[in-house]
């Protein structure tokens, strides 16, 4: 029992003595750093950055200790009671909650992802073998005919015609895309957009054009049932083995799995060949999350940490092909969106988005 | 709802609380460690998670008491089933009083417009399909070889043929009941996307036909494990339940019972158990929550998870324990609506399942008169409401159910049999008005009354040459003091054929009831004892789940 208390002791006297040690270095410091530790609320896709060991130091650096949780981006709108910061997947909600909070600075996009789609091989192989999918000879980089796509969507297509009525492991059931809950996040209102865009031939923003694309968008949403609150939960029963054919997710959660050398078996990433950028916007809801914001935009290091993570910085974009390129990716992601012909659909404005939401999910 | 506490569930979980006091005592560190083991307190406290949780958590005790050493927070639970709990988040009972939730599937949860805005952010920690579990000896007699061919439609057909018994756990109060009947009603309706009313419609005579095969329901799927290894050689052959459930109850069964997991082809639906931060959490538990999900999530951890509950990890890095299949079968998609979620349940209770034939042995001697008479009309009353969406409560359509009042001796029966349809409420009135007439007088013959209401199953089953399901509930507040003993009751159900030897008698502890007699009903003929003495009304809707 002594010795326990010895060593007890001696720990807190160490703990002093580190303490000591450590208070005069800060006060030295020229820029009087105090280090404040604030917290947010981000999109499940940003866990591993935050999390990064080298994030956390060069933040701490700064002066900032961020601790964050994962929430749902449309979900987090009316839950920032006590928050630094919020930074949601995209724009719209950014902006929803900007006019929520009256904040009219001009808010940080340091980083964005194409959305994606997960598949095993079988999976690809079966789109492609129906034309519904390609991969490039030279580069491997796979991508979606989202056109394909949205005719068997229209058309109920099921995966038992498409392999010509011999239904393969999970492949049964009509060819769906599994992604989040629109109403809570954000790449299932991305989904949305895309959807709503080639369906129009084009951008959705009158009424009529609303009117125009409603019915696919539902068919699109209620066919999956209950969904999830984020791309995290999606990607996690992915990687866990759950047999959903299809499922939408960020580019950088795939990304992440090469930074992390687990090649996941045979994990293919499909391209959808018009897709959507998704800007994961930052909103400071007080003078350190706006610091964040600021060290998110401008610093080497923390723009670096979000390539490695699968990010692409906004005005780089070279620094994504060069981090993926050098290193061994067997799921060939695209270096170069534009060389791989992938291009991008323009995200409506919060009004309509809202309105193509709620044609998407009433009960 | 039914909220239970369980304390020391584990052995080894207690004596690792036990010896973290003790070192807790050594270094006269003046706050003591928070104990794993015991119910949540009212307002939160430093270093505790507050969790409400489905009893299937209960496996990860080893994992959680390792997380406590290496983050400080410890984990309190609070067990219920997943409707339940459903249920407590939507009406408000959750706020302030748990901190985060954790159920095999927020699914259900989710399709409540009222819970969503109540839950802050979701981890997923592992997955488990649901899966039927069947003894080699019927995957023999069915020539279905290791099972990995077997689809929906196979099952159905072996139940109407009366070559699959099953044990399932009861839809409308547990996730793995639910998710079976889901999962049943996908396939079987060949539906290729989210499950509607029209598909359960075009489903309805296959999903009969599967259903006949069930033998056993319960409330929890813990009940259910002990009722297949006690139930006689034969009688229950299959157990639907999640993968890691029957994978682990394997460990510990002899040869001849293990059960070979089947997961159909044509699909399944799978429990991802996340680990959910509500949002009346303060910033004190929302930083624990952070601190447990990382850890959980962390490599090592993942694969002891695995290996301890062999359920799947979710880390991509991690490969599953030795034994969890690999090979991936389509996700059932899960109804996106309530309505749906709730018709479907109705059909089940109203229409699907077997019809069941319930006996209650009412306790009214003189010491029942007043207050405890109350109780029994307001608990027996409540079974025959209206409100019941779920499903949970209310006597079902097609049910048969028989009164006897007891004292001395049994003094009247009552039999109702409610029809399907708009007849239904005034059958439900009527029995009402049974109950409501009940009196209090005499002494207590429990066993007398008990040998009663197997003579009456007895006629009923000639009579009607049905196939119900079938059990007795007997509820008293003394200690048998008339008619015939407990060894007597004993003799006379060893010589009653096997089918009347097998229905089950769920008995209620009441008032000064003894618990030792009651006790040995439940054991003697594979019920499981209630107790109502903290609340009737709870002990008679529980049982629901086992009738």
């Amino acid at each position: 029992m002594k010795r326990a208390f010895g060593v007890l002791a001696a720990l807190v006297l160490l703990g002093g003595v580190a303490f000591a040690l450590l208070r005069p270095t800060s006060h030295d410091d020229k820029k009087t750093t105090k280090t404040v530790t604030i917290t947010g609320l981000i999109g499940s896709e940003k866990q591993d950055f935050f999390q990064d060991e080298d994030v956390k130091a060069e933040l701490a650096a700064q002066g900032l200790i961020v601790k964050t949780l994962p929430v749902g981006s449309w979900q987090m709108v009316d839950k920032l009671d006590g928050q630094a910061f919020a930074f949601p997947a995209s724009q719209a909600p950014a902006d929803k909650i900007r006019q929520n909070k009256g904040i009219t600075e001009v808010v940080s996009a340091p980083f964005y992802s194409p959305l994606v789609v997960v598949a095993h091989q079988a999976t690809a192989q079966a789109l492609k073998d129906s034309g519904m999918a390609a991969e490039d000879p030279t580069t491997h980089v796979w991508t979606l005919r989202m056109d394909a796509y949205r005719d068997a969507l229209r058309t109920n297509k099921t995966w038992e015609q498409l392999l010509g009525g011999k239904p393969k492991a999970e492949l049964r059931g009509n060819v769906l895309m599994a992604t989040t809950d629109p109403k809570d996040s954000s790449s299932g209102a991305m989904y949305l957009a895309l959807l709503s865009s080639l369906e129009n031939g084009g951008p959705v923003s009158s009424d009529a054009e609303v009117e125009k694309v409603k019915d696919l968008l539902y068919t699109a949403i209620s066919k999956q049932g209950e969904k999830k609150q984020s791309t995290d939960l999606l990607f996690k029963d992915f990687t866990s083995g759950v047999g959903r054919p299809l499922s939408l997710v960020y580019e950088s959660e795939a990304a992440e799995l090469v930074r992390q050398q687990n090649t996941l078996g045979d994990m293919v990433v499909l391209y959808p060949d018009t897709t959507i950028f998704s800007a994961h916007t930052l909103v400071g809801l007080n003078e350190d999350g706006r610091k964040l914001a600021t060290l998110l935009q401008n610093n080497t290091k923390l723009r670096e940490a979000a390539t490695k993570h699968g990010f692409r910085i906004q005005g780089d974009t070279k620094a994504f092909g060069t981090q993926f390129r050098t290193q061994d990716d067997s799921f060939h992601l695209a270096p170069n969106l534009d060389q791989a012909g992938i291009n991008h659909a323009s995200i409506p404005v919060y009004d309509v988005l809202k309105k193509l939401t709620d044609y998407a999910t009433k009960p | 709802m039914m909220v239970k506490h369980r304390g020391g569930a584990r052995g080894l979980a207690a004596a690792l609380a036990a010896l973290a006091a003790l070192v807790a005592a050594c270094t006269s560190s003046p706050a003591p460690k928070p104990d794993p083991t015991a119910p949540p307190a009212p307002t939160a406290q430093a270093g505790v998670l507050r969790v409400l949780a489905g009893s299937e958590l209960q496996d990860m005790a080893p994992i959680l008491e390792q997380a406590q050493k290496e983050t400080g927070v410890t984990v309190q639970f609070s067990w219920t089933g997943s409707l339940d709990g459903a249920e407590a988040v939507s009406g408000n009972a959750a706020d302030g009083k748990y901190d985060a939730l954790w159920f095999p599937s927020n699914q259900y949860l989710r399709l409540d417009e009222r819970s969503r805005p109540k839950l802050l952010s979701e981890s997923p920690v592992m997955t488990s399909p649901l899966a039927i579990g069947i003894r080699s000896s019927v995957l023999g007699e069915l020539s279905w070889g290791d099972g990995s061919a077997v689809t929906w439609g196979n099952l159905a057909e072996a139940a109407a043929a009366g070559k699959l018994n099953y044990g399932m756990a009861d839809p409308s109060r547990s996730n793995s009941g639910f998710s079976g009947l889901v999962g049943v009603a996908s396939a079987l309706s060949a539906a290729n996307s989210a499950l509607t009313d029209e598909d359960v419609a075009k489903a309805t005579p296959q999903l009969k036909q599967f259903f006949a095969g069930q033998k056993l329901t319960s409330g929890s799927s813990g009940w259910l494990t002990q009722a297949y290894t006690q139930a006689e050689q034969g009688s229950v052959g299959a157990l639907v339940n999640y993968e890691s459930v029957l994978l682990t109850m394997n460990k510990t069964l002899p040869p001849e019972q293990r059960l070979t997991v089947v997961r159909p082809t044509d699909g399944v639906v799978t429990a991802n158990y996340p680990l959910t931060l509500l949002s009346s959490a303060q910033p004190r538990e929302q930083e624990s929550f952070r601190r447990l999900t990382e850890y959980l999530l962390k490599e090592d951890v993942q694969k002891r998870i695995s290996e301890q509950t062999l359920r799947h990890p979710v880390a991509a890095g991690v490969a599953p324990a030795a034994g969890v299949p690999t090979d991936r079968r389509r996700e059932l998609p899960f109804p996106g609506s309530l309505a749906v979620a709730t018709h479907l349940l109705a059909s089940y209770q109203n229409e699907l399942r077997r019809p069941s034939r319930t006996v209650y042995v009412l306790d009214t001697s003189g010491s029942m008169a007043g207050q405890r008479l109350a109780q029994l009309k307001s608990a027996m009353g409540r079974l025959t409401g209206a409100e019941d969406s779920r499903g949970v409560r209310r006597f079902r359509d097609r049910e048969e159910v028989t009164l006897i009042s007891f004292a001395s001796k049994v003094k009247s029966t009552k039999t109702h049999t409610v029809p399907a349809g708009a007849a239904a409420q005034q059958e439900l009135a009527s029995i009402n008005a049974d109950v409501q007439a009940l009196s209090a007088e005499g002494g207590t013959a429990v066993y007398s009354s008990l040998e009663e209401a197997y003579r009456v199953i007895e006629r009923q089953q000639a009579a009607a040459k049905d196939d119900r399901f079938t059990s007795i509930v007997v509820m008293t507040d003394g200690l048998s003091n008339e008619g015939v003993s407990d060894q007597d009751f004993k003799t006379f159900r060893a010589g009653l054929s096997p089918a009347l030897r097998s229905v089950r008698v769920f008995p209620i502890l009441f008032g000064d009831a003894a618990k030792t007699q009651l006790q040995g009903i439940a054991d003697l003929t594979g019920g499981k004892l209630f107790d109502g003495t903290g609340s009737l009304d709870g002990a008679f809707e529980e049982i629901r789940g086992y009738q």
